[in-house]
């Protein structure tokens, strides 16, 4: 059974009557789509996401990932600090890292991984040449503690790097530390790196922590503080703690009005930083974490190399800033489109000629490139694959669980699942898998996946395009929900129009938004925010925009407790 | 990514199963001796526990030997244990079954088996319900020791090693990093003084002040937040349970040979693991971590559940293997035996350390096992179990324990747990619970 989202319904029905521009794309296929609409005739109430009433959702705490940790020691203590990188790996829930960010502990490696961390930042941020700069002090004896000159060095330090005030008692505690270091060791600056390690071990630190605070507009609710909001905006737009701009803005108590949210959330928007918050997302979203270590046999695959899989992952990543921030377009067009980065590496794969002498260059494919959009690209196309060959299930279970929201039921165990051999009547991957499929058993969820996977057959397990596999020659065709497409550039143009995209997308920009999965309570904020998305033309900056001023990114609920836990 | 909704149930759930054994128990010290007595005789050893952990299966027919007890021969998939002459120190146990509902590929038996707890959700596997047998047993007997527990990987990716739910244990995949972290900075020579470095002593009140700050926050968090930074704090409270150990003087110790840091390349430049050369490695430095007392509790992911390792010469990796290779599945046995000779090599390793009147194993019990018994159909009946060592006398080594009408696997789990001296009442729930161990390997 199809789940299909019925705000992407309606707004397939806006294309229909052309109340939206859907670019040059040519997505909407008024044919195709009226065939779903003509099915349901939802009443839809036209409520801005803004004005959507929630019941908000419970605080989830998110342990700051990796590349946030690194990001705020950068923008807090220094660009020229080497932070180790072996800290707390990423905790994933369903793909996402920002998701299980919201359910991620630190285990006893972990601590022990922070400690030696907080230690070796503190050393190089206080180191001889840097210390003063940092600490805007100097202390009285440099042999003994300076209790005076230690707070007036740690305040503004850790008021960033908690990103909230600091209360005295805090700071009385780390100053203390900071003494009792520095008379132990007989140096001021040993010991100050004592109260700076803590800072950096404390769960203030690192986790972003909300209790949010009592809400005038709804009394007896609660809204995200100033400070919460603030946070919330630069990890989501950034990926990194607030700068001193925001925090002053939180301070002045600016954030939890509208004018100042969307003017604070406007200049971070228009900053070059706004490349690091998207490359963030987009790596979330198309689960590229991992690319590196990805084990492919390179007696098969001869273009294999570090540097082929580096510049994959940034062909990707590069994509998706272009279309966000230089074309401000229609965010389907990512599936369309043939203008991509190429490197030498990725251009001797895809069999086009480099487009420049070193890094990556954006280049267009030719128009009879079959090739195109993120379906064509090594990063999906390797990291769907096996080791040593391609997988049309595994990239249909992508394509349906992340760009269609599509649930994929898990395979029932005690089923035989081996695929027939290779044999003269089943010489490609499609005809062994139709012998397969044939089983009821397989049947009923691999029709979900593999008549989309198959449609890339003709990408080898790397992303190389290949015509023939044991000498048959491959089949390209397939459907997307029963819309046929004739080869991988067709499959392309059907998923770009397909209903459940947009929606689907707005699903995952708003969960790895609040760092959780999407609540109940939330369905109509999808649905309002699935509206406004195709109002404003799948524009992915127009959404952010319409995410943090809506009452999902500016209110709270209460802190969960245990007495809500029912079946 | 699915479209199922977050409720706090499942998340509570999951911590509040998880919470339940999460908190270390002081160590057993009559049992282990303390770490501030040497074990001039031996008799006093400590005994430890080790898991090495593959995905995927192998494939039972090839697998299971002929003759029962002391007398048996090796099929052809332990055929390594023979060649490496370990195989009258290991014991195969066959005919376990995994009880507990198996209802997600791989995932279901991984969990169940390793936790005695089902998935929290049948459909998502970032997380088990609980800790994992290293957990529960480093819970009982880790805590006189530098390290509670160690991870290691070889082709694993991430490691099933969790204390509690959402608390993976991060495994280490570098040699050098192992190498680092037990014999590096911090480390003394058993019998060694220690350097007294004041700066421990300032490092453990950072961690008081952590911790007081942890609790001051906790006080405000909704009820699942609460239980994860409880988590956060009983992590770092196992720290400065370390840096405590770093200064005292640690015994001296017979067995306890410093290694050499390791030499090699592990991971050439296509980013392709060296398999065998990385578990030498690996194998070789956790012997001599347990033989300096640095740990008592280690776990080598070689792989993990649906791992598509591929071994110098597969035709495909072991996962894909497992669904598509025709017939008799001649790939996924060559493979399989690749990977009973990675266990076997450990075995060695172990047996070739002289501890008090034998070797370090003979105080170990090393489980080898896996997440299904045959790949191809996710099986949870006759799930691949191998236990090395006698924990001490503990334990029966080198036989074959033969459970004709299938026996509940979480029954090996509780002798285990016994055999390392903790007084455990039962294991698992449901179908699988209970309270009695496989008396057939036990002495």
């Amino acid at each position: 059974m199809r789940r299909v989202f019925w705000g992407a319904i309606w707004l397939s029905g806006l294309l229909v009557l052309g109340g939206c521009d859907a670019g040059d794309s040519g997505a909407g296929d008024a044919v195709a789509v009226a065939d779903v609409v003509a099915d349901v005739q939802p009443d839809l109430p036209p409520v801005s996401p803004r004005e959507v009433e929630l019941v908000a959702v419970s605080p989830t705490m998110q342990r700051l990932t990796r590349a946030q940790y690194t990001r705020a020691v950068h923008d807090v203590l220094g660009a020229h600090i080497v932070v180790p990188q072996t800290l707390e790996p990423d905790t994933t829930s369903e793909g996402s890292r920002a998701v299980g960010s919201g359910l991620a502990t630190i285990s006893p490696r972990g601590a022990e991984q922070y400690e030696a961390a907080a230690f070796q930042i503190a050393s190089q941020a206080l180191s001889a040449d840097k210390r003063a700069a940092l600490a805007g002090c100097a202390p009285a004896a440099a042999g003994a503690r300076d209790d005076a000159c230690a707070r007036a060095a740690l305040g503004p330090v850790v008021k960033r790097l908690w990103r909230r005030p600091v209360a005295a008692t805090e700071l009385d505690e780390l100053v203390a530390i900071s003494g009792t270091a520095a008379d132990t060791l007989g140096d001021f600056w040993e010991g100050l790196q004592f109260g700076l390690a803590t800072a950096l071990q404390a769960p203030a630190f690192l986790f972003r922590i909300e209790n949010g605070e009592a809400d005038p507009e709804h009394p007896g609710q609660l809204r995200r503080t100033d400070w919460e909001l603030a946070s919330r905006l630069s990890f989501l737009l950034w990926d990194a703690t607030p700068d001193d701009a925001l925090l002053a803005a939180a301070e002045a108590g600016e954030l939890t009005t509208s004018d100042g949210l969307e003017r604070e959330a406007m200049r971070l928007m228009a900053s070059p930083r706004l490349r690091d918050g998207l490359r963030a997302f987009a790596e979330d979203w198309l689960e590229l974490h991992d690319i590196a270590e990805m084990q492919k046999d390179p007696t098969l695959f001869l273009h294999l190399s570090p540097e082929l899989v580096a510049a994959a992952k940034e062909e990707t990543l590069l994509g998706f800033e272009h279309m966000v921030l230089e074309l401000d377009g229609d965010f389907r067009d990512l599936f369309t489109t043939r203008e991509t980065f190429l490197d030498r590496t990725l251009a001797a794969l895809y069999d086009v000629p480099a487009p420049g002498p070193e890094g990556m260059t954006l280049t267009t494919l030719p128009e009879t490139s079959t090739r195109r959009g993120l379906l064509g690209q090594a990063s999906f196309l390797a990291l769907r694959s096996h080791p040593t060959s391609s997988s049309a299930t595994l990239r249909g279970k992508f394509i349906r669980e992340r760009f269609l929201c599509g649930e994929v039921p898990i395979p029932p165990v005690n089923l035989s699942t081996g695929l027939p051999p290779v044999t003269e009547d089943a010489l490609t991957r499609r005809q062994r898998s139709e012998a397969h499929n044939s089983e009821p058993g397989c049947n009923g969820c691999h029709i979900m996946m593999d008549p989309m996977g198959l449609g890339l057959e003709r990408f080898d397990g790397l992303g190389r395009m290949r015509w023939t596999e044991n000498g048959a020659i491959i089949d390209p065709t397939g459907d997307v929900d029963d819309v046929p497409f004739a080869d991988e550039s067709g499959l392309a143009e059907v998923l770009a129009k397909a209903p459940e995209l947009p929606g689907c997308f707005v699903q995952q920009v708003y969960r790895y938004a609040a760092g959780r999965l999407d609540g109940k309570a939330e369905a109509e904020l999808l649905e309002a925010l699935t509206r406004q998305f195709a109002t404003d033309g799948f524009r992915v900056k127009a959404l952010l925009v319409e995410i943090f001023m809506s009452p999902g990114f500016r209110r709270i609920g209460p802190p969960a407790t245990a007495v809500e836990v029912s079946e | 990514m699915k479209r199922r909704e977050l409720t706090r149930r499942t998340v509570l759930k999951g911590l509040l199963g998880g919470a339940v054994a999460t908190f270390a128990l002081p160590p057993l010290e009559c049992l282990m001796g303390t770490s501030g007595q040497a074990w001039a005789d031996g008799t006093g050893l400590p005994v430890r526990f080790g898991l090495f952990f593959w995905g995927n299966g192998v494939l039972p027919k090839r697998w299971i030997p002929a003759g029962n007890g002391p007398e048996w021969e090796v099929s052809e998939q332990l055929a390594p244990l023979l060649e490496l002459g370990v195989k009258d120190q290991v014991t195969v146990l066959t005919g376990m079954n995994m009880l507990l509902e198996n209802i997600n590929p791989h995932w279901s038996g991984a969990a169940g088996w390793l936790t005695g707890k089902p998935l929290i959700d049948t459909d998502d596997h970032d997380t088990f319900a609980g800790p994992t047998i290293d957990q529960m047993i480093a819970q009982k007997i880790g805590g006189s020791t530098r390290f509670r527990s160690l991870e290691v990987g070889i082709e694993a990716k991430r490691g099933q090693s969790f204390s509690a739910a959402n608390t993976r244990n991060p495994i280490e995949k570098s040699p050098h990093g192992l190498y680092e972290r037990v014999f590096g900075v911090g480390f003394t020579k058993p019998g060694d003084e220690v350097t007294v470095d004041p700066r421990v002593g300032l490092r453990r009140s950072v961690l008081d002040a952590v911790l007081g700050q942890a609790n001051r926050l906790k006080a405000d968090l909704g009820a699942n937040d609460a239980l994860r930074m409880e988590q956060h704090m009983e992590s770092v409270r196992e720290l400065e349970l370390r840096l405590a150990r770093m200064q005292e003087n640690p015994p001296a110790l017979d067995a306890c040979v410093v290694p050499a840091a390791p030499t090699g390349v592990f991971v050439d430049e296509d980013a392709q693991i060296h398999l065998a050369d990385t578990n030498r490695a690996m194998c070789d430095l956790l012997a001599l971590t347990l033989a300096c007392d640095q740990t008592r509790v280690f776990s080598n992911w070689f792989s993990d559940p649906v791992s598509n390792v591929q071994f110098p010469g597969g035709a495909a990796g072991y996962h894909q293997l497992t669904h598509e290779d025709p017939g008799e599945q001649e790939e996924v046995h060559k493979a399989a035996v690749q990977i009973v000779a990675q266990y076997g090599y450990l075995v060695k390793a172990l047996k070739s350390v002289p501890e008090g009147d034998g070797t370090l194993l003979d105080r170990c019990a090393v489980l080898g096992t896996s997440d299904v018994s045959r790949g191809l159909n996710h099986g949870a009946e006759n799930i691949p179990v191998l236990i090395a060592g006698s924990a001490g006398g503990r334990l029966k080594a080198g036989i074959h324990h033969a459970s004709p009408t299938g026996a509940n696997i979480h029954r090996v789990m509780l002798t285990l747990m016994r055999a390392m001296g903790i007084p455990q009442a039962s294991v698992s729930q449901d179908e699988a619970f209970t309270t009695e161990g496989v008396s057939g390997i036990e002495v």
